[in-house]
Protein backbone atom coordinates (compact mmCIF):
# COMPACT_ATOMS: atom_id res chain seq x y z
CA UNK A 1 0.00 0.00 0.00
CA UNK A 2 1.33 3.71 -1.24
CA UNK A 3 -0.06 7.23 -0.73
CA UNK A 4 -1.28 7.11 -4.14
CA UNK A 5 -3.18 3.93 -3.69
CA UNK A 6 -4.47 5.03 -0.63
CA UNK A 7 -5.46 8.44 -2.09
CA UNK A 8 -7.52 5.92 -4.79
CA UNK A 9 -9.48 4.13 -2.09
CA UNK A 10 -10.19 7.39 -0.37
CA UNK A 11 -11.60 8.50 -3.49
CA UNK A 12 -13.72 5.53 -4.26
CA UNK A 13 -14.89 5.21 -0.66
CA UNK A 14 -15.87 8.80 -0.41
CA UNK A 15 -13.45 9.06 2.51
CA UNK A 16 -11.47 12.52 3.64
CA UNK A 17 -8.54 11.57 5.82
CA UNK A 18 -6.20 13.29 7.88
CA UNK A 19 -2.61 12.96 7.51
CA UNK A 20 -2.44 11.32 11.18
CA UNK A 21 -5.33 8.53 9.91
CA UNK A 22 -3.59 8.43 6.85
CA UNK A 23 -0.26 6.94 8.35
CA UNK A 24 -2.10 4.99 10.74
CA UNK A 25 -4.06 3.43 7.90
CA UNK A 26 -0.85 3.10 6.00
CA UNK A 27 1.34 1.66 8.66
CA UNK A 28 -1.76 -0.66 9.48
CA UNK A 29 -1.81 -2.18 5.47
CA UNK A 30 2.28 -2.32 5.03
CA UNK A 31 1.86 -4.43 8.38
CA UNK A 32 -0.58 -6.79 6.35
CA UNK A 33 1.54 -6.70 3.20
CA UNK A 34 4.57 -8.55 5.62
CA UNK A 35 2.15 -10.84 7.41
CA UNK A 36 1.39 -11.78 4.11
CA UNK A 37 4.97 -12.00 2.47
CA UNK A 38 5.72 -14.56 5.55
CA UNK A 39 2.84 -16.34 4.74
CA UNK A 40 3.38 -17.14 0.73
CA UNK A 41 6.79 -18.31 1.66
CA UNK A 42 4.74 -21.72 3.12
CA UNK A 43 3.92 -24.38 0.53
CA UNK A 44 -0.03 -25.43 0.42
CA UNK A 45 -0.15 -27.26 -2.63
CA UNK A 46 -1.16 -30.56 -0.66
CA UNK A 47 -3.56 -28.40 1.65
CA UNK A 48 -7.05 -29.02 1.27
CA UNK A 49 -8.84 -25.49 0.73
CA UNK A 50 -11.16 -24.97 3.85
CA UNK A 51 -14.70 -24.54 2.69
CA UNK A 52 -15.83 -22.82 5.80
CA UNK A 53 -14.50 -21.58 8.81
CA UNK A 54 -16.64 -24.11 11.28
CA UNK A 55 -17.57 -28.00 10.31
CA UNK A 56 -20.72 -27.90 9.47
CA UNK A 57 -22.99 -27.97 6.32
CA UNK A 58 -26.26 -27.13 4.53
CA UNK A 59 -29.42 -28.32 4.99
CA UNK A 60 -31.34 -29.41 1.91
CA UNK A 61 -35.13 -29.95 0.89
CA UNK A 62 -37.02 -31.86 -1.06
CA UNK A 63 -38.42 -30.82 -4.56
CA UNK A 64 -41.82 -29.89 -3.87
CA UNK A 65 -43.19 -26.74 -5.05
CA UNK A 66 -45.57 -24.61 -3.34
CA UNK A 67 -47.00 -21.00 -3.69
CA UNK A 68 -47.34 -19.60 -0.20
CA UNK A 69 -47.22 -16.16 -0.94
CA UNK A 70 -49.06 -14.10 -3.43
CA UNK A 71 -48.04 -11.72 -5.89
CA UNK A 72 -50.50 -8.92 -4.51
CA UNK A 73 -48.97 -9.18 -1.44
CA UNK A 74 -45.22 -9.26 -2.55
CA UNK A 75 -45.83 -6.62 -4.69
CA UNK A 76 -47.64 -4.17 -2.09
CA UNK A 77 -44.55 -2.23 -1.62
CA UNK A 78 -43.41 -1.98 -4.90
CA UNK A 79 -43.37 2.19 -5.49
CA UNK A 80 -44.91 0.87 -9.14
CA UNK A 81 -46.42 -2.29 -10.93
CA UNK A 82 -48.16 -2.83 -14.57
CA UNK A 83 -49.89 -5.68 -15.59
CA UNK A 84 -48.30 -8.03 -12.35
CA UNK A 85 -44.67 -6.64 -13.31
CA UNK A 86 -42.51 -4.76 -10.92
CA UNK A 87 -41.28 -1.79 -12.74
CA UNK A 88 -37.90 -0.09 -12.71
CA UNK A 89 -36.23 2.84 -14.39
CA UNK A 90 -35.85 1.89 -17.89
CA UNK A 91 -32.66 0.16 -18.77
CA UNK A 92 -32.62 0.55 -22.14
CA UNK A 93 -32.68 3.18 -25.00
CA UNK B 1 -1.40 -18.60 -44.37
CA UNK B 2 -3.66 -21.78 -42.70
CA UNK B 3 -5.67 -20.80 -39.27
CA UNK B 4 -7.51 -23.16 -37.04
CA UNK B 5 -10.42 -22.13 -34.74
CA UNK B 6 -10.07 -22.84 -30.99
CA UNK B 7 -13.93 -22.85 -29.40
CA UNK B 8 -14.61 -23.36 -25.76
CA UNK B 9 -18.22 -23.91 -24.96
CA UNK B 10 -20.49 -22.62 -21.52
CA UNK B 11 -23.56 -24.47 -21.76
CA UNK B 12 -26.51 -23.24 -19.59
CA UNK B 13 -29.14 -25.86 -18.85
CA UNK B 14 -32.58 -25.98 -17.22
CA UNK B 15 -32.97 -28.82 -14.66
CA UNK B 16 -35.95 -30.42 -14.52
CA UNK B 17 -37.04 -29.91 -11.11
CA UNK B 18 -40.24 -29.23 -9.85
CA UNK B 19 -39.74 -26.43 -7.59
CA UNK B 20 -36.79 -23.48 -7.50
CA UNK B 21 -32.72 -23.90 -6.43
CA UNK B 22 -33.14 -21.84 -3.75
CA UNK B 23 -36.49 -21.86 -2.78
CA UNK B 24 -40.01 -23.98 -3.26
CA UNK B 25 -41.58 -21.53 -6.05
CA UNK B 26 -42.96 -23.26 -9.10
CA UNK B 27 -40.26 -23.76 -11.21
CA UNK B 28 -42.27 -24.26 -14.58
CA UNK B 29 -42.66 -21.82 -17.54
CA UNK B 30 -46.05 -20.60 -18.74
CA UNK B 31 -47.47 -18.86 -15.98
CA UNK B 32 -49.09 -14.96 -15.47
CA UNK B 33 -45.84 -12.43 -14.97
CA UNK B 34 -44.85 -12.82 -11.16
CA UNK B 35 -46.91 -15.55 -10.07
CA UNK B 36 -44.42 -17.61 -9.02
CA UNK B 37 -42.39 -15.97 -6.65
CA UNK B 38 -42.14 -15.51 -2.92
CA UNK B 39 -39.76 -13.01 -1.12
CA UNK B 40 -36.40 -15.63 -1.30
CA UNK B 41 -36.29 -15.34 -5.29
CA UNK B 42 -37.21 -11.49 -4.74
CA UNK B 43 -34.25 -10.60 -2.87
CA UNK B 44 -36.23 -9.37 0.14
CA UNK B 45 -34.40 -8.41 2.93
CA UNK B 46 -34.05 -11.10 5.11
CA UNK B 47 -34.89 -14.28 3.44
CA UNK B 48 -32.18 -17.18 3.38
CA UNK B 49 -31.96 -19.56 0.41
CA UNK B 50 -32.36 -23.37 1.65
CA UNK B 51 -30.77 -25.67 -1.46
CA UNK B 52 -33.26 -27.87 -3.49
CA UNK B 53 -31.46 -31.13 -2.76
CA UNK B 54 -32.36 -32.53 -6.14
CA UNK B 55 -30.78 -30.26 -7.82
CA UNK B 56 -27.85 -31.29 -6.48
CA UNK B 57 -28.81 -34.88 -7.03
CA UNK B 58 -28.87 -33.54 -11.26
CA UNK B 59 -25.75 -31.74 -10.80
CA UNK B 60 -23.97 -34.72 -9.68
CA UNK B 61 -25.83 -37.03 -12.16
CA UNK B 62 -24.70 -34.86 -15.06
CA UNK B 63 -21.36 -34.96 -13.77
CA UNK B 64 -21.06 -38.50 -13.63
CA UNK B 65 -22.84 -38.88 -17.00
CA UNK B 66 -19.96 -36.68 -18.34
CA UNK B 67 -16.94 -38.52 -16.68
CA UNK B 68 -16.69 -35.79 -14.22
CA UNK B 69 -14.42 -35.94 -10.35
CA UNK B 70 -17.91 -34.96 -8.06
CA UNK B 71 -16.67 -32.53 -5.44
CA UNK B 72 -17.70 -34.21 -2.27
CA UNK B 73 -17.78 -30.90 -0.49
CA UNK B 74 -19.46 -28.54 -3.06
CA UNK B 75 -19.90 -24.74 -2.54
CA UNK B 76 -21.94 -22.00 -3.50
CA UNK B 77 -20.82 -18.43 -4.01
CA UNK B 78 -22.06 -14.57 -4.79
CA UNK B 79 -21.17 -13.44 -8.32
CA UNK B 80 -21.89 -9.40 -8.44
CA UNK B 81 -24.06 -8.93 -10.97
CA UNK B 82 -25.85 -5.25 -11.02
CA UNK B 83 -29.12 -5.18 -13.05
CA UNK B 84 -33.04 -5.50 -13.00
CA UNK B 85 -33.17 -8.95 -13.48
CA UNK B 86 -31.87 -10.70 -10.53
CA UNK B 87 -33.02 -8.65 -7.44
CA UNK B 88 -30.19 -9.40 -4.90
CA UNK B 89 -27.58 -7.60 -6.94
CA UNK B 90 -25.42 -10.86 -7.65
CA UNK B 91 -25.88 -14.37 -8.49
CA UNK B 92 -25.90 -17.52 -6.73
CA UNK B 93 -23.24 -19.72 -8.73
CA UNK B 94 -20.39 -21.83 -7.87
CA UNK B 95 -17.09 -20.43 -8.52
CA UNK B 96 -14.26 -22.00 -5.75
CA UNK B 97 -15.67 -25.73 -5.27
CA UNK B 98 -18.22 -26.27 -7.90
CA UNK B 99 -20.31 -29.76 -8.32
CA UNK B 100 -18.50 -31.57 -10.46
CA UNK B 101 -14.46 -30.94 -12.34
CA UNK B 102 -12.32 -32.76 -15.07
CA UNK B 103 -14.81 -34.45 -17.16
CA UNK B 104 -14.40 -35.56 -20.74
CA UNK B 105 -16.71 -36.05 -23.39
CA UNK B 106 -16.42 -38.03 -26.63
CA UNK B 107 -17.87 -37.25 -29.87
CA UNK B 108 -17.72 -38.62 -33.08
CA UNK B 109 -17.69 -36.43 -36.88
CA UNK B 110 -16.89 -37.27 -40.28
CA UNK B 111 -13.22 -36.65 -39.22
CA UNK B 112 -13.97 -39.67 -36.42
CA UNK B 113 -14.33 -39.55 -32.84
CA UNK B 114 -12.54 -37.37 -30.60
CA UNK B 115 -12.75 -36.37 -26.57
CA UNK B 116 -13.66 -32.96 -25.22
CA UNK B 117 -12.65 -32.10 -22.27
CA UNK B 118 -15.02 -31.04 -19.55
CA UNK B 119 -13.35 -28.18 -17.12
CA UNK B 120 -16.25 -28.38 -14.60
CA UNK B 121 -19.83 -28.08 -13.98
CA UNK B 122 -21.72 -25.86 -11.43
CA UNK B 123 -25.35 -25.37 -10.25
CA UNK B 124 -26.78 -21.96 -10.86
CA UNK B 125 -29.61 -19.83 -10.55
CA UNK B 126 -31.24 -18.40 -13.61
CA UNK B 127 -32.25 -14.34 -13.89
CA UNK B 128 -35.68 -13.06 -14.59
CA UNK B 129 -36.83 -11.66 -17.38
CA UNK B 130 -37.52 -7.51 -17.90
CA UNK B 131 -39.97 -6.44 -20.48
CA UNK B 132 -39.18 -2.99 -22.40
CA UNK B 133 -42.40 -2.62 -24.38
CA UNK B 134 -45.03 -2.07 -21.63
CA UNK B 135 -44.23 1.12 -20.55
CA UNK B 136 -42.85 4.18 -22.12
CA UNK B 137 -40.34 4.78 -18.98
CA UNK B 138 -39.86 1.62 -17.08
CA UNK B 139 -38.47 -1.60 -17.86
CA UNK B 140 -40.70 -4.43 -16.19
CA UNK B 141 -39.56 -7.16 -14.59
CA UNK B 142 -41.18 -11.03 -14.37
CA UNK B 143 -38.95 -13.04 -11.25
CA UNK B 144 -41.28 -16.26 -12.49
CA UNK B 145 -37.47 -17.67 -13.61
CA UNK B 146 -35.33 -15.85 -11.34
CA UNK B 147 -33.81 -19.25 -9.40
CA UNK B 148 -35.14 -21.91 -11.68
CA UNK B 149 -32.14 -24.22 -11.56
CA UNK B 150 -29.37 -24.12 -13.97
CA UNK B 151 -26.25 -26.34 -14.40
CA UNK B 152 -23.63 -24.63 -16.12
CA UNK B 153 -21.20 -26.72 -18.27
CA UNK B 154 -17.99 -25.43 -19.08
CA UNK B 155 -15.45 -26.92 -21.56
CA UNK B 156 -11.80 -26.65 -22.33
CA UNK B 157 -11.23 -24.96 -25.59
CA UNK B 158 -11.02 -28.32 -27.56
CA UNK B 159 -13.26 -27.68 -29.91
CA UNK B 160 -11.92 -26.74 -33.61
CA UNK B 161 -15.28 -26.45 -36.02
CA UNK B 162 -18.83 -25.67 -36.32
CA UNK B 163 -19.52 -29.53 -36.78
CA UNK B 164 -17.59 -30.56 -33.73
CA UNK B 165 -19.73 -28.05 -31.96
CA UNK B 166 -23.11 -29.81 -32.89
CA UNK B 167 -21.41 -33.38 -32.52
CA UNK B 168 -20.58 -32.05 -29.05
CA UNK B 169 -23.98 -30.36 -28.08
CA UNK B 170 -25.91 -33.50 -29.45
CA UNK B 171 -24.13 -35.36 -27.20
CA UNK B 172 -24.11 -33.18 -24.48
CA UNK B 173 -28.41 -33.34 -25.14
CA UNK B 174 -28.59 -37.01 -25.11
CA UNK B 175 -26.24 -37.60 -22.54
CA UNK B 176 -28.47 -35.57 -20.07
CA UNK B 177 -32.06 -36.63 -21.73
CA UNK B 178 -30.59 -40.45 -20.69
CA UNK B 179 -29.99 -39.05 -17.38
CA UNK B 180 -33.44 -37.44 -17.38
CA UNK B 181 -31.77 -34.48 -15.88
CA UNK B 182 -33.27 -31.69 -18.31
CA UNK B 183 -35.15 -31.42 -21.41
CA UNK B 184 -32.29 -29.83 -23.41
CA UNK B 185 -34.80 -27.89 -25.83
CA UNK B 186 -32.62 -25.36 -27.66
CA UNK B 187 -36.21 -24.41 -28.87
CA UNK B 188 -37.55 -23.87 -25.72
CA UNK B 189 -34.74 -21.98 -24.32
CA UNK B 190 -33.88 -24.91 -21.62
CA UNK B 191 -30.08 -25.01 -23.09
CA UNK B 192 -28.74 -22.16 -24.40
CA UNK B 193 -24.91 -22.01 -25.31
CA UNK B 194 -22.25 -19.24 -25.02
CA UNK B 195 -19.00 -19.76 -27.52
CA UNK B 196 -15.74 -18.37 -27.08
CA UNK B 197 -14.09 -18.49 -29.82
CA UNK B 198 -10.31 -17.44 -31.19
CA UNK B 199 -8.59 -18.48 -33.98
CA UNK B 200 -4.89 -19.31 -34.39
CA UNK B 201 -2.38 -20.02 -37.07
CA UNK B 202 -2.28 -23.46 -37.45
CA UNK B 203 0.27 -25.69 -36.06
CA UNK B 204 0.88 -22.08 -33.62
CA UNK B 205 0.34 -23.10 -29.16
CA UNK B 206 -0.30 -19.05 -28.55
CA UNK B 207 -4.25 -18.74 -28.07
CA UNK B 208 -5.50 -15.47 -30.45
CA UNK B 209 -7.52 -13.31 -28.99
CA UNK B 210 -11.26 -14.65 -27.36
CA UNK B 211 -14.47 -13.57 -28.52
CA UNK B 212 -17.86 -14.80 -26.15
CA UNK B 213 -21.41 -14.65 -28.53
CA UNK B 214 -23.97 -15.15 -25.47
CA UNK B 215 -26.76 -17.06 -25.29
CA UNK B 216 -27.30 -18.75 -28.47
CA UNK B 217 -30.09 -20.77 -28.75
CA UNK B 218 -29.83 -22.83 -32.01
CA UNK B 219 -27.43 -25.11 -33.26
CA UNK B 220 -27.68 -23.97 -36.80
CA UNK B 221 -27.63 -20.19 -35.44
CA UNK B 222 -24.32 -21.28 -33.47
CA UNK B 223 -23.07 -22.72 -36.97
CA UNK B 224 -23.68 -19.48 -38.74
CA UNK B 225 -22.47 -17.56 -36.29
CA UNK B 226 -19.32 -19.82 -36.05
CA UNK B 227 -18.54 -19.50 -39.70
CA UNK B 228 -19.26 -15.33 -39.01
CA UNK B 229 -16.92 -15.10 -36.46
CA UNK B 230 -13.96 -17.16 -37.77
CA UNK B 231 -13.97 -15.12 -41.39
CA UNK B 232 -14.03 -12.06 -39.19
CA UNK B 233 -11.38 -13.03 -37.18
CA UNK B 234 -9.13 -14.06 -40.00
CA UNK B 235 -9.84 -10.82 -41.95
CA UNK B 236 -8.89 -8.98 -39.07
CA UNK B 237 -5.36 -10.43 -38.58
CA UNK B 238 -4.50 -10.94 -42.10
CA UNK B 239 -6.31 -7.68 -43.41
CA UNK B 240 -6.16 -5.50 -40.38
CA UNK B 241 -10.00 -4.63 -41.30
CA UNK B 242 -10.46 -3.84 -37.15
CA UNK B 243 -8.30 -4.50 -33.97
CA UNK B 244 -9.29 -7.51 -32.68
CA UNK B 245 -10.19 -7.19 -28.72
CA UNK B 246 -11.38 -9.81 -25.88
CA UNK B 247 -15.00 -8.96 -25.68
CA UNK B 248 -18.89 -10.25 -25.55
CA UNK B 249 -20.53 -10.00 -28.78
CA UNK B 250 -24.52 -10.47 -29.95
CA UNK B 251 -25.58 -12.87 -32.19
CA UNK B 252 -27.85 -11.40 -34.97
CA UNK B 253 -29.23 -14.20 -36.91
CA UNK B 254 -31.57 -12.33 -39.12
CA UNK B 255 -28.68 -9.96 -40.17
CA UNK B 256 -26.25 -12.58 -40.11
CA UNK B 257 -23.31 -10.62 -38.08
CA UNK B 258 -21.96 -10.20 -34.69
CA UNK B 259 -22.47 -6.91 -32.82
CA UNK B 260 -20.19 -5.62 -30.15
CA UNK B 261 -22.04 -5.62 -26.47
CA UNK B 262 -19.32 -4.95 -24.31
CA UNK B 263 -15.81 -5.41 -23.56
CA UNK B 264 -15.28 -8.73 -21.71
CA UNK B 265 -15.72 -9.12 -17.99
CA UNK B 266 -13.04 -11.35 -16.55
CA UNK B 267 -13.49 -13.52 -13.03
CA UNK B 268 -12.08 -10.10 -10.52
CA UNK B 269 -14.58 -7.87 -12.48
CA UNK B 270 -17.34 -9.82 -10.85
CA UNK B 271 -15.95 -9.94 -7.14
CA UNK B 272 -16.92 -13.49 -6.40
CA UNK B 273 -16.71 -14.62 -2.18
CA UNK B 274 -18.21 -17.17 -0.73
CA UNK B 275 -22.42 -17.17 0.03
CA UNK B 276 -22.38 -17.19 3.77
CA UNK B 277 -25.94 -17.82 3.73
CA UNK B 278 -25.45 -21.35 2.34
CA UNK B 279 -23.41 -23.86 3.83
CA UNK B 280 -21.24 -26.04 2.33
CA UNK B 281 -23.17 -29.30 0.71
CA UNK B 282 -21.39 -32.03 1.80
CA UNK B 283 -21.86 -35.22 -0.82
CA UNK B 284 -21.83 -38.26 1.62
CA UNK B 285 -21.09 -41.79 0.70
CA UNK B 286 -24.56 -43.17 0.68
CA UNK B 287 -25.64 -39.87 -1.35
CA UNK B 288 -23.26 -40.57 -3.89
CA UNK B 289 -23.95 -43.91 -4.79
CA UNK B 290 -27.32 -43.28 -4.38
CA UNK B 291 -26.98 -41.18 -7.63
CA UNK B 292 -24.31 -43.85 -8.96
CA UNK B 293 -26.69 -46.46 -8.75
CA UNK B 294 -29.69 -44.40 -10.41
CA UNK B 295 -27.43 -43.94 -13.73
CA UNK B 296 -28.86 -45.07 -16.61
CA UNK B 297 -27.81 -47.41 -19.46
CA UNK B 298 -25.48 -45.23 -21.19
CA UNK B 299 -26.39 -45.02 -25.64
CA UNK B 300 -23.90 -46.73 -26.30
CA UNK B 301 -24.02 -49.83 -23.49
CA UNK B 302 -27.81 -50.03 -24.90
CA UNK B 303 -26.57 -50.12 -28.53
CA UNK B 304 -24.69 -52.70 -28.12
CA UNK B 305 -26.91 -54.65 -26.06
CA UNK B 306 -29.47 -53.87 -28.67
CA UNK B 307 -27.11 -55.62 -31.44
CA UNK B 308 -25.99 -58.30 -29.65
CA UNK B 309 -28.82 -59.22 -27.18
CA UNK B 310 -31.67 -58.36 -29.72
CA UNK B 311 -30.07 -58.91 -33.02
CA UNK B 312 -31.06 -55.42 -34.59
CA UNK B 313 -28.59 -53.92 -37.04
CA UNK B 314 -26.05 -52.05 -36.55
CA UNK B 315 -28.02 -48.85 -38.22
CA UNK B 316 -31.39 -49.42 -36.60
CA UNK B 317 -29.94 -49.81 -32.91
CA UNK B 318 -27.89 -46.96 -33.75
CA UNK B 319 -31.00 -45.31 -34.42
CA UNK B 320 -33.22 -46.08 -31.61
CA UNK B 321 -30.15 -44.89 -29.22
CA UNK B 322 -30.12 -41.76 -30.71
CA UNK B 323 -33.23 -40.55 -28.41
CA UNK B 324 -34.56 -41.82 -24.80
CA UNK B 325 -37.59 -41.60 -25.32
CA UNK B 326 -37.46 -43.79 -28.45
CA UNK B 327 -35.35 -46.29 -26.85
CA UNK B 328 -38.17 -46.69 -23.90
CA UNK B 329 -41.11 -46.98 -25.91
CA UNK B 330 -38.85 -49.31 -28.18
CA UNK B 331 -38.09 -51.80 -25.13
CA UNK B 332 -42.03 -51.04 -23.77
CA UNK B 333 -43.11 -52.21 -27.34
CA UNK B 334 -40.58 -55.37 -27.44
CA UNK B 335 -41.77 -56.86 -23.99
CA UNK B 336 -45.21 -57.15 -25.83
CA UNK B 337 -44.84 -58.08 -29.27
CA UNK B 338 -41.72 -60.16 -28.40
CA UNK B 339 -40.08 -59.24 -32.26
CA UNK B 340 -37.33 -56.44 -31.35
CA UNK B 341 -37.39 -56.22 -35.49
CA UNK B 342 -40.90 -55.56 -35.74
CA UNK B 343 -40.84 -53.21 -32.59
CA UNK B 344 -37.95 -51.34 -34.09
CA UNK B 345 -39.40 -50.94 -37.89
CA UNK B 346 -42.47 -49.67 -36.40
CA UNK B 347 -40.83 -46.96 -34.76
CA UNK B 348 -38.38 -45.78 -37.11
CA UNK B 349 -40.40 -45.97 -40.19
CA UNK B 350 -44.16 -45.41 -38.63
CA UNK B 351 -43.54 -43.40 -36.09
CA UNK B 352 -40.70 -41.61 -37.29
CA UNK B 353 -42.71 -40.73 -40.47
CA UNK B 354 -45.60 -39.54 -38.38
CA UNK B 355 -43.66 -37.48 -35.96
CA UNK B 356 -41.84 -35.59 -39.02
CA UNK B 357 -45.14 -34.88 -40.76
CA UNK B 358 -46.25 -33.53 -37.00
CA UNK B 359 -43.19 -31.65 -37.03
CA UNK B 360 -42.25 -33.63 -34.03
CA UNK B 361 -38.79 -34.07 -32.93
CA UNK B 362 -38.53 -38.41 -31.69
CA UNK B 363 -37.95 -36.68 -28.01
CA UNK B 364 -41.45 -35.19 -28.22
CA UNK B 365 -41.90 -39.18 -28.79
CA UNK B 366 -45.28 -39.88 -26.61
CA UNK B 367 -46.24 -42.86 -27.54
CA UNK B 368 -47.15 -45.84 -24.95
CA UNK B 369 -44.64 -48.52 -25.74
CA UNK B 370 -47.34 -51.08 -24.61
CA UNK B 371 -49.56 -50.08 -26.75
CA UNK B 372 -47.42 -49.84 -29.77
CA UNK B 373 -46.54 -53.70 -29.05
CA UNK B 374 -50.30 -54.63 -28.89
CA UNK B 375 -50.90 -52.70 -32.06
CA UNK B 376 -48.01 -54.96 -33.46
CA UNK B 377 -49.27 -58.02 -32.81
CA UNK B 378 -52.48 -56.84 -34.39
CA UNK B 379 -51.10 -56.03 -37.55
CA UNK B 380 -48.50 -59.40 -37.33
CA UNK B 381 -51.51 -61.30 -36.45
CA UNK B 382 -53.20 -60.31 -39.77
CA UNK B 383 -56.52 -58.78 -37.31
CA UNK B 384 -55.42 -55.69 -38.59
CA UNK B 385 -54.23 -54.34 -42.55
CA UNK B 386 -50.70 -52.56 -41.75
CA UNK B 387 -52.39 -49.39 -43.34
CA UNK B 388 -55.10 -49.59 -40.94
CA UNK B 389 -52.39 -50.00 -38.47
CA UNK B 390 -50.51 -46.78 -39.27
CA UNK B 391 -53.71 -45.01 -38.79
CA UNK B 392 -54.17 -46.90 -34.87
CA UNK B 393 -50.07 -45.53 -34.35
CA UNK B 394 -51.69 -41.91 -35.78
CA UNK B 395 -54.42 -42.17 -33.25
CA UNK B 396 -51.91 -43.35 -30.61
CA UNK B 397 -49.55 -39.86 -31.07
CA UNK B 398 -53.21 -38.13 -30.01
CA UNK B 399 -54.05 -40.63 -26.75
CA UNK B 400 -51.51 -42.05 -25.02
CA UNK B 401 -54.15 -44.08 -23.19
CA UNK B 402 -55.63 -45.52 -26.82
CA UNK B 403 -56.21 -49.24 -27.04
CA UNK B 404 -55.49 -50.56 -29.95
CA UNK B 405 -58.20 -52.98 -30.33
CA UNK B 406 -60.51 -51.28 -28.86
CA UNK B 407 -59.93 -48.62 -31.72
CA UNK B 408 -59.76 -50.71 -34.31
CA UNK B 409 -63.22 -52.25 -33.62
CA UNK B 410 -64.77 -48.96 -33.04
CA UNK B 411 -63.58 -47.75 -36.50
CA UNK B 412 -63.89 -50.62 -38.47
CA UNK B 413 -60.42 -51.45 -38.83
CA UNK B 414 -60.61 -54.88 -38.13
CA UNK B 415 -59.37 -57.15 -40.82
CA UNK B 416 -62.89 -58.58 -42.37
CA UNK B 417 -63.40 -62.61 -42.46
CA UNK B 418 -65.90 -62.29 -44.95
CA UNK B 419 -64.52 -64.09 -48.24
CA UNK B 420 -68.01 -63.45 -50.25
CA UNK B 421 -67.64 -59.83 -49.56
CA UNK B 422 -63.59 -60.27 -51.05
CA UNK B 423 -64.47 -62.72 -53.74
CA UNK B 424 -66.74 -60.08 -54.91
CA UNK B 425 -64.90 -57.15 -55.19
CA UNK B 426 -62.19 -59.06 -56.61
CA UNK B 427 -64.25 -60.18 -59.50
CA UNK B 428 -65.18 -56.83 -59.84
CA UNK B 429 -62.03 -55.55 -60.10
CA UNK B 430 -60.52 -57.95 -62.32
CA UNK B 431 -63.42 -57.63 -64.62
CA UNK B 432 -62.30 -53.55 -65.26
CA UNK B 433 -58.43 -54.46 -65.12
CA UNK B 434 -58.11 -56.82 -68.46
CA UNK B 435 -54.84 -54.99 -69.62
CA UNK B 436 -53.28 -55.58 -65.97
CA UNK B 437 -54.86 -58.94 -66.13
CA UNK B 438 -52.87 -59.78 -69.52
CA UNK B 439 -49.82 -57.24 -68.16
CA UNK B 440 -49.89 -60.31 -65.23
CA UNK B 441 -49.85 -63.32 -66.93
CA UNK B 442 -47.22 -61.81 -69.15
CA UNK B 443 -44.68 -62.25 -66.38
CA UNK B 444 -45.15 -58.35 -64.98
CA UNK B 445 -45.59 -59.45 -61.53
CA UNK B 446 -46.30 -54.96 -60.56
CA UNK B 447 -49.45 -55.30 -62.51
CA UNK B 448 -51.01 -57.39 -59.89
CA UNK B 449 -49.96 -55.16 -56.87
CA UNK B 450 -52.02 -52.40 -58.58
CA UNK B 451 -54.92 -55.04 -59.05
CA UNK B 452 -54.34 -56.08 -55.09
CA UNK B 453 -54.32 -51.96 -54.26
CA UNK B 454 -57.32 -51.26 -55.52
CA UNK B 455 -58.88 -54.20 -54.24
CA UNK B 456 -57.77 -53.58 -51.00
CA UNK B 457 -58.96 -49.42 -51.59
CA UNK B 458 -62.89 -51.02 -52.18
CA UNK B 459 -62.30 -53.03 -48.66
CA UNK B 460 -61.31 -50.23 -46.91
CA UNK B 461 -57.91 -52.27 -46.31
CA UNK B 462 -60.04 -54.56 -43.67
CA UNK B 463 -59.17 -57.91 -45.70
CA UNK B 464 -55.69 -60.47 -45.56
CA UNK B 465 -53.85 -59.07 -48.30
CA UNK B 466 -52.27 -62.83 -48.13
CA UNK B 467 -55.37 -64.20 -48.75
CA UNK B 468 -56.43 -62.02 -51.11
CA UNK B 469 -53.84 -62.35 -53.10
CA UNK B 470 -53.89 -65.97 -53.40
CA UNK B 471 -57.33 -65.55 -54.45
CA UNK B 472 -56.75 -62.97 -57.35
CA UNK B 473 -53.69 -65.38 -58.86
CA UNK B 474 -56.49 -68.42 -58.47
CA UNK B 475 -59.15 -66.33 -60.49
CA UNK B 476 -56.90 -64.85 -62.91
CA UNK B 477 -55.77 -68.49 -63.66
CA UNK B 478 -59.21 -69.18 -64.30
CA UNK B 479 -60.29 -66.48 -66.91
Amino acid sequence: MDKDTLRKLELLNQLSLNETQKEHVLAFFQSREQELAVLNTFNTDDVARMVHVMPIMTVVRDDVAAQPFSRDDLQKGAPETNQGYWCVPRVVE
Amino acid sequence: MRYETVIGLEVHVELATQSKIFCSCHAKYGAEPNAHVCPACCGMPGMLPVVNKRVVDFGMKAGMMLNCTINRTTTFDKKSYYYPDLPCAYQTTQWFAPVAVNGLVEIETSKGKKNIRIKQIHMEEDAGKLVHDIGADVTCVDFNRTSVPLIEIVSQPDLSSAEEVEAYLERLKNLLRYAKVAECAMEHGTMRCDVNLSVRPEGSDQLGVRTEMKNMNSIDAIKRAISYEVARHIDAIENGTEVLIQETRRWDDIKGKSYSMRSKETAGDYRYFPDPNIMPVVIDDAWYNAIQASLPEFPEVKRARYISELGLSEYDAAQLTKSIAVCECFEEAYAVCKSAKDAANWLLSEAMSILSSRKMTPDRLSVNGKSLGELIQLVTGGKVGRANGKKILDAMFDDANLNPAEYAEQNGLIVSNDTGLMEQVAKEVLAGEEKAVADFRAGKEKALAAILGKCMKQLKGNCNPQVLREFLISEIGKM
